[in-house]
This record gives C-alpha cells, sequence and structure tokens, in this order.
C-alpha cells in the first residue's frame, strides 16, 4: 500500500503522521480546560474531538460511539482525573472490565494536575496507559500521543488487573521464577 | 491451566496515522507550534476565567460553612477541593505563578480540612482573601514584591492558626 511515505536511513518516517481520521475523547470537567485541550488537539491535526464533563457523560460517550465498530469509534481519550461525581480510576476501571473489546481497550491518557507518585501508580494500577502532568502544553500532550502511537504495550489480564503491560522495560530477571503457571500469550 | 493474558493488539492508531510498521514516526513540529498558539490564544480568556474560579471557590466555601448537615460535608469538601485544584490547574497553565502558589496550597490544605476547627476556617479564608487580592493585582510573578507581602500574610495565618 503507498501511503507517500518516503524511507529515510535512520529508521524514521520522513512525513509526519496524519492525525485527521483521529476522533479523541475529551474528559474534563473544567469547560474552560477541556476547550483549550480540543483546541490544541485539533490544530495538531487531530480530525474530531468529543467532551464529556464528568464521570457519567464520559461513559455514556464511550457507550454511544464505540458500541459497535464504526467510523464514529473513539480511538483515544484525555482522561482529567478529579471530577464531581467520581474520578478518572472509575472511568479506566468500567472500561477495563467492559466486555466489548471495542470499550476495553481504547488508549488512555491521565491527565492530572496532581503530581504525586500516588496519582501515577493508581491510575497504571486501574489501566491508563501514559500520564501527563498539568499544565497542559502541546508539546507535552504530542509526546505522549506519539507513545501510545509507535510503541503501543501488549495488554495484561489476570485476575486483579487488566490494562496495558506495567513493565516499560523489559530486564532479565535473575531471582528463583515462583510464577506456577505461564501466561497465555494472545494475538489480535 | 492458565489464569493470566498477555495480549498483543494489532497498532490501529499507526495504521490510521498513515504510519509504517518498522518506523519511528513524528508529529510535524508545525503543527505542535500551532496547537500550543491555540492555547497561547487563550491568555486573554484567562483573566476572566480565573475570576469565574475564585467565585467557584468561595461559593463553595459559602456552601460548606453553612451546611449543618453532616452527611453532605464530604460531598461538599470534595466540591471545594475540585475547584481548588482547577484553579492551580489553569494558572500553571498560564504561568501565572502567584495564583498556582496559592491554588495548590489552598488544594493541599483542603485535603486535611477539618470543619469542627475555627483555625482551619481562619486558614481558608486567608487563602481566599488572598486569591482575591492576588487576582486583582494581576501580578504572576511569585518573586515580585506585592506577591511577597501577600505570600507573608498568608503564612502569618496558618502559623497564627495551625494546631
Amino acid at each position: 500500500m503507498d501511503i507517500g511515505l518516503k524511507e529515510s536511513n535512520n529508521g524514521k518516517q520522513d512525513k509526519g503522521y496524519d492525525l485527521e481520521g483521529f476522533r479523541v475523547l475529551i474528559v474534563e470537567d473544567a469547560s474552560f480546560v477541556a476547550n483549550l485541550l480540543a483546541s490544541c488537539l485539533l490544530e495538531m491535526g487531530v480530525g474530531s474531538v468529543v467532551i464529556a464533563e464528568n464521570v457519567a457523560a464520559a461513559k455514556e460517550k464511550i457507550l454511544e460511539n464505540n458500541a459497535v465498530s464504526s467510523e464514529k469509534n473513539i480511538d483515544m481519550i484525555l482522561l482529567d482525573w478529579l471530577m464531581p461525581d467520581g474520578t478518572g480510576g472509575d472511568v479506566l476501571k468500567w472500561m477495563r472490565r467492559h466486555k466489548n473489546d471495542i470499550i476495553r481497550f481504547i488508549p488512555v491518557i491521565v491527565c492530572s494536575a496532581y503530581t504525586s507518585t500516588k496519582l501515577v501508580f493508581e491510575s497504571r494500577d486501574a489501566g491508563a496507559n501514559e500520564v501527563v502532568v498539568k499544565p497542559i502544553s502541546a508539546g507535552k500532550i504530542s509526546k505522549r500521543m506519539l507513545h501510545l502511537i509507535d510503541h503501543p504495550r501488549p495488554y495484561i489480564q489476570s485476575a486483579n488487573f487488566i490494562g496495558p503491560d506495567r513493565r516499560r522495560k523489559d530486564l532479565a530477571f535473575a531471582g528463583e521464577d515462583k510464577r506456577k503457571e505461564e501466561a497465555e500469550i494472545i494475538s489480535e | 491451566m492458565t489464569t493470566s493474558k498477555i495480549i498483543h493488539r494489532q497498532n490501529k492508531l499507526k495504521a490510521k496515522a498513515g504510519g509504517q510498521e518498522d518506523k519511528q514516526g513524528f508529529i510535524e513540529p508545525k503543527k505542535i507550534a500551532l496547537a500550543q498558539s491555540a492555547i497561547d490564544e487563550n491568555e486573554e480568556n484567562y483573566t476572566d476565567e480565573a475570576q469565574i474560579v475564585l467565585q467557584q471557590i468561595n461559593g463553595a466555601w459559602k456552601d460548606l460553612k453553612s451546611n449543618k448537615d453532616k452527611s453532605k460535608e464530604s460531598e461538599l469538601k470534595k466540591i471545594f477541593y475540585n475547584y481548588a485544584n482547577n484553579i492551580k490547574d489553569i494558572a500553571e497553565t498560564f504561568e501565572d505563578g502567584l495564583m498556582g502558589y496559592f491554588g495548590n496550597s489552598l488544594r493541599d490544605f483542603s485535603e486535611k480540612l477539618d470543619m469542627s476547627k475555627t483555625a482551619h476556617h481562619t486558614i481558608v479564608q486567608a487563602h481566599i482573601d488572598v486569591m482575591f487580592a492576588a487576582h486583582k493585582t494581576g501580578i504572576k510573578d511569585k518573586e515580585h514584591a506585592t506577591a511577597e507581602e501577600l505570600k507573608r500574610m498568608l503564612n502569618k495565618a496558618i502559623e497564627k492558626h495551625i494546631d
């Protein structure tokens, strides 16, 4: 398929990504910040943006757009953490346990003004793909989006966790392997 | 029997963005600059927005103070905390260091806010007062002499009333 890209010598594409086909859901209770994020994404080339102002509205928009596979599907979510009716973690946990794969595996970037390591671990354990610490900037958002596109991590599904592999590095382990069983590897 | 699964998904985002599987991609720097301009252009609306959020903080605080129903306190505190978080957030986005400083301090304090302690009421009110004052002066630099004076006033209130 010719997608109009030339190969360069350093393993990088010569042409930037075309985000026109992307539909991004912004979940943010502060309308001013939501509009800032929307303008930022649209200028970056994202084709369409949907805004939800709280946890309940986020679930509604996700169900509305991702119930079946279609052009309307949300491809990525920018998720605020603190909202009046719950946290971003509530949205994440609901999504990652959803029976519909089109909802379960939507990539999520958590955006929060709360900078504690506790939040980073909480969002990671709830199934976030990336975390951006506010204040927002185009540089920060684009960097995390790029990471999602270029370095997607496999999803882990176990009794206690469903989400992207929490290990970002593949390091050799020298200790005793105490796992009783091997994980099943699935390619979709 | 296995209980854990490792699921390798097709990279649909990369395909949708017109990327090549084995190549590292990028977002055009020109587009990132345009996106940052879209954020920066909203700076002219920041002052009005900050005023709105300050009024929301003030309103939420009045609701908390006048609340007699203990079962509603946690919900009202959450609303108050959220507004404090919002002012910190927008202030830092537009490099208003002074408002960001007060917003951060108020948000952190509201985490341990005990409505049964009058000293806590005084500390919250001191935060709200200096935030309105800071907004009125329009000073964003937290090292500015007037900013230092406002910070000193707040710290004095905290030191005087903290347990």
